[in-house]
């Protein structure tokens, strides 16, 4: 009997093997390339969004004025062109003519003007808001060029712009508040069908002005399982996919059929201290804590030595040799001692908090870090929260410590301005300022030589990673995994699925 | 009759519980629509901007307030608009329930035709060693975890043989039969192992029981052959208690399988709900729980009466 | 004593209780920290280490041992699935008593709302209630026991309302018995049977829950060790080190299997007509 109960498994386990490869054929259209993620879209509206699955679609829908290349250059997008006024006060923008919004209508400098306007009112909610408030009033001389005035120097102004957040929505749209509900932009593809958490699927959008897409079209199944999305690529059943995890992703390289794209990306691993909360006010504690974490050591473990240590500037343009920052070689010793100076000789205990798969490594971090100060005599308390339970604690400050992959941008000033300036809208969330950190962002924004910009930035981590409000421990890869007869495809510091656009499947 | 509306009666009390309960339950986890969309960037609203998103979302009166509302709109059949989906609850959750439904079914299938036989056979030799293997093998049934089935399942198939049924997007059953069936067959094992190892069991005790019947023995010193005696004697009187147990089970099932449909990629209720509460989509949580509770007593009822109706020794409506 | 003699000669009640008894051994030298490793040691060189002499079950991603972490691991699991049991256990009691001695409006009452709590998918009111407190040892045991309690008090209020009616509950009545004592002394020793054979069962169905909600991350919190938060973190390695995923799932699926054995001898023992009711 037991043999016939394995034997009836086994059975329909053959079934179901032959059922799948009769389905595959089905599939199996060249033209169109299917692609799978396990986190989906959460939303169209591309001025709300911020959600990493939702701007890597609306990328391919949306258009900024500009958008940044591989080399984070600012390349035309929808703009064929841009300048500053010699005041830096003034940026003005000669627009794509062939530029054509999906319902047929040419992108204009009206609908420019209107989705800036739409994203600085403030009954939209749109994040991004606070990269624009310099703009103070925009002018459309013809409807081929746009002028932004500005009320201050702003020189990350167009690497904010180059984001999908900025991106251009018909004016008409907005009119029609439907913006969020219907996808109209003038990208490389248009959506025609989503099914929140399930699929999208996307077709060519044949008058882009960027020219012909390599395929016909897109279709994303969201598979929640990154083991289960390895296996569908085993069985060719997915041509291209996104993955978050090192411990999957590291898996690819094995399979012959397959490869693994990664880039190292803006974003960064970091443990943020809570400086309003006591013993992590006391500037020597914090140093302790640096002096005591092994960087490299965290990285090895939680994510297999994906990735690299890295200071608080992860974009290759700004950032300097991270050994040269305040205890980025461990000193226990000087830890103990650093201590033992703040009166903390025996220790303390705090709380680090943690969100579940955001990143997939958090918890092993979170376990590594513990493990490392434990040798200085501090005890941490690990909680893992589901990802909004995390998100409401850490928006609150409440949390002496955390474990977080906080997002990059193609400007340092546009990356930290909201953490490490005075008026930073995080400043709850940081709990740490100085005159010199103010200063330095203030000194950075204004600098339009690039030379100059950098070393000011330079200074700016110099003395970050020396009063140690945060951890700041390693930046890791974006991976996308591929068939190998998928073309064309160059993954970005950025993570933009953007370059989909000209890929190609060979036969 | 009076019975079936008595036990109806009761049916509205307890959904208005249920959904008091998660109406409050997941107001009190902390995070909402907001930060679900925003994450952290939701920290770099102004409040300005934080209330005409709340107003956008539904979530900036009081809880009773939005309690209220909500209650009137149920009176009008109308659960409300899913924020995620920007769709009518209702919508959302009948698209969903085919794929539930189905699998369900399916699952319940491969465990009755796996564990009749298995606890029929077993009970036939019991105590002997074949009894035993068969009860062993209905224990590990039973204590196999199902997302560590699900996952040797889908690793052994794809590494080992290079084939899996067609993941990502779903086939409905009347578009696409076989394929539909393709995706289905693996889950439907999974959550059928443990469902036939209870089955098996079940069988195999109701069986016994019967077997030292009177009426049984009668039958057999009347000269009725052993099979006659097990098969038309026996078993139907023995089935009552699998019935109770399928029906309960797949009450259950109904609910969604949360973890199996996680890593099968399937688009059930289970998942629907998971992810309506990960992205605080409040109407799209009420909306599914309600309706998995009523479809939950609906199948207890239905059990119960299909339990009567095998059974003439026993009346309704007694405790 | 007498059961403990009868477990002793039924088959299937040796072996379970065996393995039961095992599993408390070592979940007890886990406790005293009489494990080979210590389990929370990372040993770093060692990561992801096979099975060898040195470290019996392997290593995991941080290089601690597993052997020691399934011993510690089995301890957690077992004091969630035990508290929340009883939780589960006395909330079902004296909710079921509550409803059959009291009778009408407020039996109507109680299993009204065990019927609210039951028509919840159990997964997903662990999962709200683990949402709103926090996760971790304690919230589990909170949230597995209320999913469970429902159960036992359906199987305490049945039993109980038909005892009730029989003539020696009045009878000692009349004799001017106070009514605890009734309750207890009559009702109780009557329910031990049935509440026996349903404890062992729901250890089992616990140990299941437990691994389901670590498994979505709700569960014990790191670094302690539990059989499903080792099962769960072997997910995304079980190609590059199957004994992480091999050795607790093993664990786990022995440890019921030991219940159920158990539960099942408890049956035969204490109630041979049980097998059609508890159906």
């Amino acid at each position: 009997m037991v043999k016939h109960l394995t034997r009836k498994l086994v059975s329909g386990m053959a079934l179901a093997a032959l059922v799948g490869i009769a389905a595959a054929p089905l599939e199996a259209s060249a033209a169109t390339l299917h692609m799978a993620w396990a986190q989906d879209a959460t939303g169209l509206d591309p001025h709300k969004q911020t959600a990493f699955s939702s701007l890597r679609l609306l990328e391919l829908v949306y258009e900024p004025l500009v958008r940044v290349d591989a080399s984070l250059k600012i390349v035309p997008a929808i703009a064929d062109s841009w300048q500053f006024s010699a005041d830096g006060k003034e940026l003005s923008f000669k627009l794509n003519p062939k530029a054509k919004f999906q319902n047929g209508a040419a992108v204009t400098s009206a609908d420019v003007k209107a989705s800036f306007e739409r994203i600085l009112d403030e009954k939209t909610g749109a994040a991004a808001r606070a990269n624009f408030l310099s703009i103070a009033s925009i002018d459309t001389p013809d409807p081929a060029s746009v002028v932004f005035h500005l009320s201050q120097p702003d020189v990350p102004l167009l690497t904010a712009m180059s984001d999908v957040n900025a991106a251009i929505v018909p004016a008409s749209e907005i009119a029609a508040g439907s913006i969020g509900t219907k996808a109209i932009g003038s990208g490389p593809f248009k959506l025609d069908k989503w099914d929140p958490n399930a699929k999208e699927v996307l077709s060519a959008n044949k008058d882009w002005a960027g020219g012909a897409t390599g395929v016909d079209g897109i279709e994303i199944s969201v598979l929640p399982d990154e083991t289960a999305i390895l296996a569908a690529m085993r069985t060719k059943q997915i041509d291209f996919a996104l993955l978050n995890d090192p411990l999957v992703a590291t898996l690819v390289p094995k399979e012959a059929s397959l490869q693994l794209n990664r880039v190292p990306v803006l974003a960064y691993h970091v443990l943020q201290l809570n400086p309003s909360r006591k013993p992590m006010t006391e500037l020597k504690v914090r140093q302790a804590i640096s002096c005591a974490i092994d960087r490299q050591e965290v990285l090895d473990t939680a994510s297999l030595g994906e990735g690299k240590v890295t200071g608080p500037l992860t974009i290759p343009s700004m950032a300097t040799d991270p050994g040269q920052l305040f205890c980025y070689k461990r000193d226990v010793e000087k830890a103990k001692k650093l201590m033992a100076e703040a009166g903390f000789a025996d220790g303390f205990s705090a709380t680090v908090i943690g969100a579940n798969g955001e990143p997939p490594t958090a918890a092993a971090e979170a376990q590594v870090i513990q493990s490392q100060l434990a040798e200085i005599g501090v005890k941490l308390d690990i909680k893992m929260m589901e990802l909004n339970v995390y998100v409401d604690a850490w928006l609150k400050g409440d949390f002496d410590m955390a474990v977080a992959l906080n997002g990059g941008r193609a400007d340092p000033y546009t990356m930290y301005n909201r953490y490490w300036t005075k008026a930073g809208n995080l400043q709850k969330v940081a709990n740490y300022i100085d005159d010199t950190l103010d200063s330095q962002m203030q000194k950075g924004r204004a600098e339009t030589d690039p030379e100059k910009r950098k070393a000011i930035f330079a200074e700016f981590e110099k003395h970050i990673a020396e009063v140690s409000p945060w951890i700041w421990l390693y930046t890791s890869y974006s991976y996308t995994a591929q068939q190998k007869n998928v073309a064309g495809f160059v993954p970005t510091p950025t993570g933009t699925l953007f370059s989909l656009s000209k890929v190609t499947i060979q036969q | 009759m009076t019975y079936l509306l008595r036990r109806l009666a009761v049916f509205p009390l307890v959904l208005i519980g249920v959904s008091i309960v998660v109406f409050v339950a997941i107001r009190m986890v902390p995070g909402d629509a907001i930060t679900a969309m925003l994450g952290t960037e939701a920290g770099l609203l102004t409040p300005q901007q934080r209330a005409a998103l709340a107003a956008y979302f539904g979530i900036d009166q009081p809880w009773f307030v939005q309690y209220g509302r909500w209650l009137l709109g149920l009176l009008h059949g109308d659960l409300g608009i899913s924020t995620t989906y920007g769709r009518p609850v209702l919508d959302v959750i009948l698209e969903r329930f085919p794929l539930t439904l189905e699998l369900a079914l399916l699952s319940m299938l491969i465990a009755l035709v796996v564990g009749v036989p298995a606890g029929v056979f077993a009970a036939t030799r019991n105590e002997k060693l074949s009894d035993l293997g068969v009860r062993i093998a209905a224990m590990i049934g039973q204590s196999t975890p199902n997302f560590v089935l699900a996952l040797l399942i889908i690793y052994t198939l794809s590494a080992g043989f290079g084939v899996l049924p067609a993941m990502g997007e779903f086939a409905p059953l009347w578009q696409d039969p076989l394929r539909n069936l393709g995706q289905l067959i693996l889950p439907a094992i999974t959550l059928g192992f443990a469902f036939a190892a209870s089955v098996t069991r079940i069988s195999r005790s109701a069986m016994l029981d019967v077997l030292s019947d009177d009426y049984v023995r009668t039958a057999r010193s009347k000269g009725a052959s052993a099979r006659s005696v097990i098969w038309r004697h026996a078993l139907p009187n023995a089935l009552i208690p699998v019935v109770t147990l399928s029906g309960i089970e797949f009450g259950y099932l109904l609910g969604g399988a949360v973890i199996v449909e996680q890593i099968y990629a399937l688009p059930g209720l289970g998942r629907l709900v998971l992810d309506a509460i990960l992205q605080r989509d409040y109407a799209l949580v009420q909306g599914c729980v309600l309706f998995i509770a009523f479809n939950f007593m609906i199948v207890n009822l239905l059990v119960d009466l299909a339990y009567a109706a095998l059974d003439p020794r026993i009346r309704l409506g007694e405790n | 004593m007498r059961i403990l003699k009868a477990i002793f000669a039924h088959t299937s009640g040796r072996i379970g209780g065996f393995i039961v008894g095992l599993y408390l051994l070592l979940a007890m030298l886990g406790l005293f920290g009489l494990t080979p490793h210590n389990p929370l040691t990372q040993y770093r060189v060692d990561r992801l280490h096979a099975p060898s002499a040195a470290y019996w079950m392997g290593t995991d991603l941080f290089g601690r041992d597993v052997a020691s972490r399934l011993m510690t691991g089995i301890g957690q699991s077992f004091t969630v699935a035990f508290f929340s049991v009883a939780f589960a256990t006395l909330a079902g009691t004296v909710l079921g008593l509550a409803a059959a001695w009291f009778g009408r409006r407020w039996d109507g009452l109680l299993m009204r709302i065990m019927d609210v709590l039951l028509a919840f998918p159990a997964i997903l009111l662990a999962l709200l209630i683990v949402a709103v407190a926090g996760p971790g040892t304690w919230t589990s045991v909170l949230a597995i026991g209320i999913v469970y309690t429902p159960i036992f008090t359906r199987v305490v209020r049945g039993p109980a309302l038909s005892l009730k009616a029989r003539e020696f509950v009045d009878a000692a009545r009349t004799f001017g018995s106070s009514s605890g004592y009734i309750l207890t002394r009559h009702l109780l020793l009557n329910l031990v049977a049935p509440l026996t054979v349903q404890v062992t069962l729901a250890l089992a169905w616990a140990l299941l829950t437990e691994a389901g909600l670590s498994f979505l991350g709700l569960g014990t919190q790191p670094p302690a060790a539990s059989l499903g938060l080792m099962l769960s973190d072997s997910r995304n390695l079980m190609e590059t080190a199957p004994w992480l995923m091999i050795f607790p799932g093993i664990a786990i699926m022995i440890s019921i299997l030991g219940f159920n054995l158990l539960g099942d001898a408890l049956r035969d023992i204490l109630d041979p007509k049980m097998r059609r009711a508890i159906a």
